[in-house]
């Protein structure tokens, strides 16, 4: 069994890697993901995935419910760390899965994978907590600048966080974004990890968050006419229902983190495309109480203090 | 059902005391033999881990020895029906099979033992009834608990797992009324260890459990005492719901190590170190899983407290101070301890974070007089690399705490010795072990914004005169070249010996520092290094195999570029700089990947920002190679922007003219709008909705969709950029990052003129239409693009943006917010927004449409430091 999958076994026990193996598997990862375009094609069968947020034990339900990595072709959506307790353990074991089978997996960027975001919503302090200093922080959060910024199935489907942005019109200007860099605070790239559809709003419009715009459906007719694309999937904002769809089945949110900070009591899903491209959506719940297994959580041998 | 397992007076192996011979009396007053079995207390009708509901349930069984059938099931009444004769017999008239039934024991101890536990059976059962109604009818009021005993303890399990609130205070209460309520109770759990009564343990696991959670700080300081918490943490290792028993305490004695570096002579801080140890790893990894928020908060402020007063304690003695820095310094202490009293300084000084703000920084000062500083120069030398980079981790500390600390001890030290170390430690190769915090540490020694004056001057003019050249000559050294820049390495000669193998990761770290300092410092680099033939020298990581070099030295390039140094910019088209970038560029061929990317993003910000000198010199110099990607729209704009340059050089001789726009732009304003809009620009003050300009209204259907026929939209032209020139403003970085330019105007200025065309061939026809009598330059048919895909734009000025995020607190939250309310209809937008809608919406369309990429951040720098006024709600919370 080679280093990386001894590795993979680890993390699926919930287990967090040794700093030295973050950093050897992080260095392998930049140069599989700086290879990737900012709007990687996928080809389907593939399985969507939306926010998962740390929450490892729901995670696994997914994959449970999904099928296991290399025999499912998984695409995720970001925001794979903050908020859940095991953000550590989650985003290593999507990367090492990324590392291992970089065909079998795609992983792009969502608003929380970002230095900023990280610092306020727990990624930072999780790995201050089990890791003692912030260096597997760092590195992870060098690996976000290299994620992907969205996703083309089959040239049908437009795959991206949060949702559209003013400054593009055509996938064509996704492109010339020098994705490697922390997600800044406004513009095209900011816009496609934070931006949200919005019912009410005719166009765009400001959006609550402070960052992104929210977009109507008018939006979206136009965008997916000019690209011929057949809709735009995307997460970012939780559903109860774990996917809902908009705007006349142009725009569709796949929420993949049931019971949402392990309170908010709503479903999740993923979106299963075959190889012609039908949809189904398999909605789930989280891990029962049983199966979250004893904290990985080691504590310091040595005290001086 | 019974379950075997969870026998509750089952004592194994099973014992020869509980064998016995059931007799039952006929109907013709004989006593019949009905077999010889074992006989066991057990609940009836048992269901796992649940409490006896009723105290009838417990029931005497009598199984088989031989087929293990079920000879009696009888359960124990309340009523005084037994009689015990002549030690060995137990006998009763059972009401169910009514006639009375006899237990012969072969020995006397199993008779008392089954006679003892019937009889406190009863006694239970009359004690639960009352209690069932004190529980119940005395409106829940609880008045005493019963005596820690085993007996008892499924009653105080009930009253400690099912109390409603109010009775948790009187718990509470109760519990800390009697003093030996802990003590007795752990005395029952070594005597149920003991006898391995797994239900006694799984009973005082929940009840422990239950009463953690009571989260009461007067219990936690009562089984958090020396006495009590080992016994406290084992008794947790009998989680029911786990399979296998635990083993913390194993885990405290044999594996945790308390390493005391310096005897400490007060038994305070002894008691209270180890106490939060065990306190850390109950919360951490014994309860991790079952705390509330709440009570890990109580843990946590217990932790917090208990360093903040080992800290007091240990600062105030002045003994401890000076022997821990004796020890530290004296050249007989071993290499071993030397190491512990690093990692001991360490966990002083990240645990000084528990005093009060105001405490800190004098202990932080007292290290540094005592000379903490001279001790992390020496760990930074060490052989073992475990120490130096824990002296990098105290440094951080330091740098945290109040980073002008170790800056002005920086100044005073001689040679600089430090600074030096942490260059060379920036460019060691650590193994596997990760030592990013080099480069974070060197930031912060470097960095203009926060700080400026005499001392970053010194240690700057230090890195510039002594370092700089040695981080070039790695790049050199590590990247393939010709001979030529072998011969001359720029820094000091001999420091650095041939590293081809160089760590990709180091490579990258220097990169990031040089696009840091291009930022921080652009005159002294600018003058010393960059128009010094370093560039080139950066750029040979153009010739590394790995993709993320070459990418970072194009940001290197795309930094500098960003400065709007005139001399800078004839630089690179004297020294023809770009054509390893280009050809990199080339190289990558039509891979669509961060390089491809990166260097696209070049080009366009070149052309937006009418960088004429380069724009041309790129087409001059290189379209032969760039041909062949002139599908790429991006490329296809440069190009006609590149016409444009060479049908407009009338008047034009600047290179960073003032206002390029007016060059490029025959759209519809007159031109002393232009300007007025110029000078809004500059002013920083622009919002977009208070300029009643002639804008022309787009045309959106009465239905409200936008015209979905693409260029058939009349575009308004002439509109100014200015939603891109708020757009800076509103961008934090460029006015902190070019205070100590004397460019500064310059550079925003031209900043704010940007961001013009993108093109798109698309129906051309259509597009010259509307630009009739105007121009028929070719640019046309990129404004035909423009319109080629206007959906109905609604764009707020940026100026409403900000007040956005001052006013948003949380905007993540709205996750969840927004399921049930909604945020902002459309129509009840501020008039502003409004206006904009019907005014200015064709102007913002076109303006958001060609504008996809100049969001870039000035630089590599961390954008952290760029956080404070304008960051998003998500980073208005952040207080780190």
């Amino acid at each position: 069994m080679s280093d990386l999958d001894r590795q993979i076994e680890q993390l699926k026990k919930c287990e967090p890697l040794k700093e030295s193996e973050v950093k050897a598997l992080c260095l392998k990862a930049m140069e599989i993901l700086v290879e990737e375009s900012n709007v990687q094609r996928v080809d389907a069968p593939v399985t969507i995935c939306g926010d998962i947020h740390g929450q490892f034990y729901d995670m696994k339900e997914l994959f449970k419910v999904g099928g296991d990595c290399p025999k499912t072709n998984y695409l995720f959506l970001g925001d794979f760390v903050d908020r859940g307790f095991y953000s550590v353990e989650t985003f290593l074991l999507l990367l090492a899965l990324k590392v291992r089978y970089p065909d079998r997996i795609t992983l792009i960027r969502g608003n929380h994978e970002s230095r900023q975001i990280t610092q306020v919503y727990g990624f930072y302090d999780e790995c201050l907590r089990k890791y003692g200093s912030v260096n597997v922080w760092r590195y992870c959060t060098e690996i976000f600048d290299y994620l992907s910024l969205s996703a083309l199935i089959e040239n049908k489907i437009f795959s991206v966080h949060g949702g559209l942005s003013p400054a593009i019109s055509t996938l064509d200007q996704i492109r010339t974004i020098d994705r490697k860099q922390e997600v800044p605070h406004d513009g095209a790239m900011c816009d496609l990890l934070w931006s949200d559809p919005e019912d009410i709003v005719d166009g765009w419009g400001l959006s609550p968050r402070g960052a992104g715009f929210l977009f109507g459906g008018s939006v979206v007719t136009s965008f997916n006419h000019t690209n011929s694309i057949d809709y735009i999937c995307r997460a970012h904002q939780l559903v109860m229902e774990g996917y809902k769809w908009m705007f006349n089945n142009q725009i569709v949110t796949v929420w993949s983190a049931p019971n949402y900070c392990y309170r908010c009591g709503n479903v999740a899903a993923i979106l299963e495309l075959d190889e012609n491209l039908n949809k189904q959506f398999r909605v789930f719940d989280a891990a029962p109480q049983e199966s979250r297994g004893t904290p990985a959580k080691k504590p310091a041998p040595d005290y001086f203090l | 059902m019974v379950f075997n397992y969870s026998l509750l007076f089952l004592v194994k192996p099973i014992a020869r005391y509980q064998r016995v011979k059931v007799y039952r009396l006929n109907d013709d007053g004989k006593w019949d033999d009905q077999g010889t079995g074992h006989v066991t207390v057990d609940y009836l009708e048992m269901i796992a881990y649940v409490i006896i509901q009723r105290s009838e349930e417990l029931a005497l069984f009598v199984f088989d020895e031989e087929d293990n059938e079920t000879l009696l099931s009888h359960r124990i009444s309340p009523d005084d029906i037994y009689r015990k004769q002549e030690d060995t017999i137990i006998s009763w008239r059972d009401s169910e099979y009514c006639t009375d039934l006899a237990l012969s024991f072969q020995e006397n101890t199993g008779c008392s033992y089954i006679w003892e536990h019937i009889c406190k059976v009863q006694r239970n059962m009359h004690f639960n009834s009352l209690n069932h109604e004190t529980f119940h009818t005395m409106n829940n009021e609880l008045r005493e608990l019963p005596a820690v005993e085993l007996s008892t303890l499924p009653i105080i399990l009930k009253i400690v797992t099912e109390s409603s609130l109010a009775d948790q205070m009187q718990l509470t209460a109760l519990i800390l009324n009697d003093q030996a309520f802990f003590q007795k109770l752990m005395k029952l759990f070594r005597i149920c260890e003991d006898l391995e009564n797994v239900d006694g343990l799984h009973m005082i696991f929940k009840i422990v459990k239950g009463i953690i959670m009571l989260n009461s700080p007067q219990v936690f300081e009562k089984i958090f005492g020396d006495e009590l918490i080992i016994d406290i943490i084992g008794s947790l290792e009998y989680d029911p719901f786990v399979p296998q028993v635990q083993q913390y305490r194993k885990f405290l004695k044999e594996h945790a190590v308390f390493k005391e570096v310096i005897p400490f002579k007060n038994p305070v801080v002894l008691s209270k170190i180890h106490q939060t140890y065990r306190v850390g790893y109950l919360k951490d990894v014994v309860l991790a899983r079952v705390l509330d928020e709440a009570t890990v908060a109580s843990l946590n402020s217990i932790i917090h407290s208990n360093n903040a007063i080992v800290i007091s304690l240990l600062k105030d003695d002045s003994t401890f101070i000076q022997e821990l820095f004796a020890r530290l310094r004296s050249p007989t202490t071993s290499a071993e301890s030397k190491k512990n009293l690093v990692y001991f300084l360490h966990e002083f000084c990240s645990l000084s974070k528990s005093l009060q703000m105001g405490q800190q920084l004098p202990i932080f000062r007292d290290l540094m007089n005592e000379g903490i500083v001279d001790i992390i120069t020496d760990a930074l030398q060490s052989e073992d690399k475990k120490i130096v980079l824990m002296g990098t981790d105290i440094l951080i500390l330091f740098l945290n705490q109040d980073p002008s600390l170790l800056r002005s001890y920086v100044v005073r030290q001689e040679e600089n010795l430090l600074l030096g170390l942490l260059v060379k430690g920036m460019i060691t190769d650590f193994g596997e072990d990760m030592h990013c915090q080099f480069l974070e540490i060197l930031r912060s020694l470097l960095d203009s914004v926060t700080f400026t004056g005499a001392q970053r001057d010194t240690i700057v003019e230090t890195f510039y005169e002594k370092h700089l050249g040695q981080l070039i000559d790695v790049i050199i050294l590590s990247c393939p070249h010709d001979e030529a820049s072998t011969g001359k390495l720029a820094g000091t000669a001999g420091r650095v010996e041939s590293q081809n193998s160089t760590k990709p990761e180091i490579l990258l770290n220097i990169c990031e520092l040089l696009c840091f300092c291009v930022v921080h410092h652009p005159y002294r680099i600018k003058c010393n290094f960059l128009l010094n033939n370093a560039i080139d020298k950066v750029l040979l990581l153009t010739q590394r195999r790995e993709k993320y070099l070459v990418a970072a030295a194009v940001r290197f390039v795309r930094t500098i570029l960003s400065r709007h140094d005139e001399h800078l910019i004839s630089h690179f088209v004297k020294y023809s700089l770009l054509k390893s970038i280009v050809d990199a560029f080339v190289a990558n061929g039509n891979r669509y990947n961060v390089l491809n990317s990166a260097v696209l993003e070049l080009f366009e910000y070149i052309r937006k920002e009418n960088l004429k000198l380069l724009v041309k010199h790129i087409v001059d110099s290189f379209w032969n190679q760039l041909v062949k990607f002139e599908h790429l729209p991006s490329l296809q704009s440069f190009k006609v922007k590149y016409k444009q340059f060479l049908e407009n050089c009338g008047p034009e001789t600047n290179v960073n003219a003032p206002d390029p726009r007016k060059r490029i732009d025959e759209r519809a304003l007159e031109k002393e709008e232009e300007d007025y809009f110029n000078e809004e620009s500059d002013e920083e003050d622009t919002t977009s909705a208070s300029h009643p300009q002639k804008v022309q209204s787009q045309p959106v259907l009465s239905n409200g969709v936008a015209v979905s026929c693409p260029s058939s939209r009349p575009r308004s032209g002439g509109l100014v950029d200015y939603d891109d020139e708020d757009d800076e403003d509103y961008r934090p970085p460029p006015r902190k990052q070019t205070e100590t330019s004397e460019d500064d105007e310059g550079s925003m200025e031209s900043l704010g003129l940007k961001r013009k065309l993108t093109p798109k061939e698309k129906e051309p026809g259509l597009a010259k239409k509307q630009r009739l009598g105007k121009s028929s330059k070719p640019r046309d048919s990129v404004f035909a693009a423009l319109c080629s895909t206007l959906s109905q734009a609604v764009l707020p000025s940026k100026k409403t943006a900000n007040a956005m995020h001052l006013s948003t607190q949380s905007g993540e939250e709205n996750h969840i917010e927004k399921e049930s309310g909604s945020p902002r209809s459309c129509d009840n937008k501020s008039p502003n927004e409004g206006n904009l809608r019907e005014k200015e919406s064709p102007r913002n369309c076109s303006e958001y449409l060609h504008s996809p990429s100049d969001n870039r951040q000035l630089s590599g720098e961390d954008p952290r430091s760029l956080l404070p006024s304008k960051s998003s709600p998500e980073m208005v919370v952040n207080g780190s």
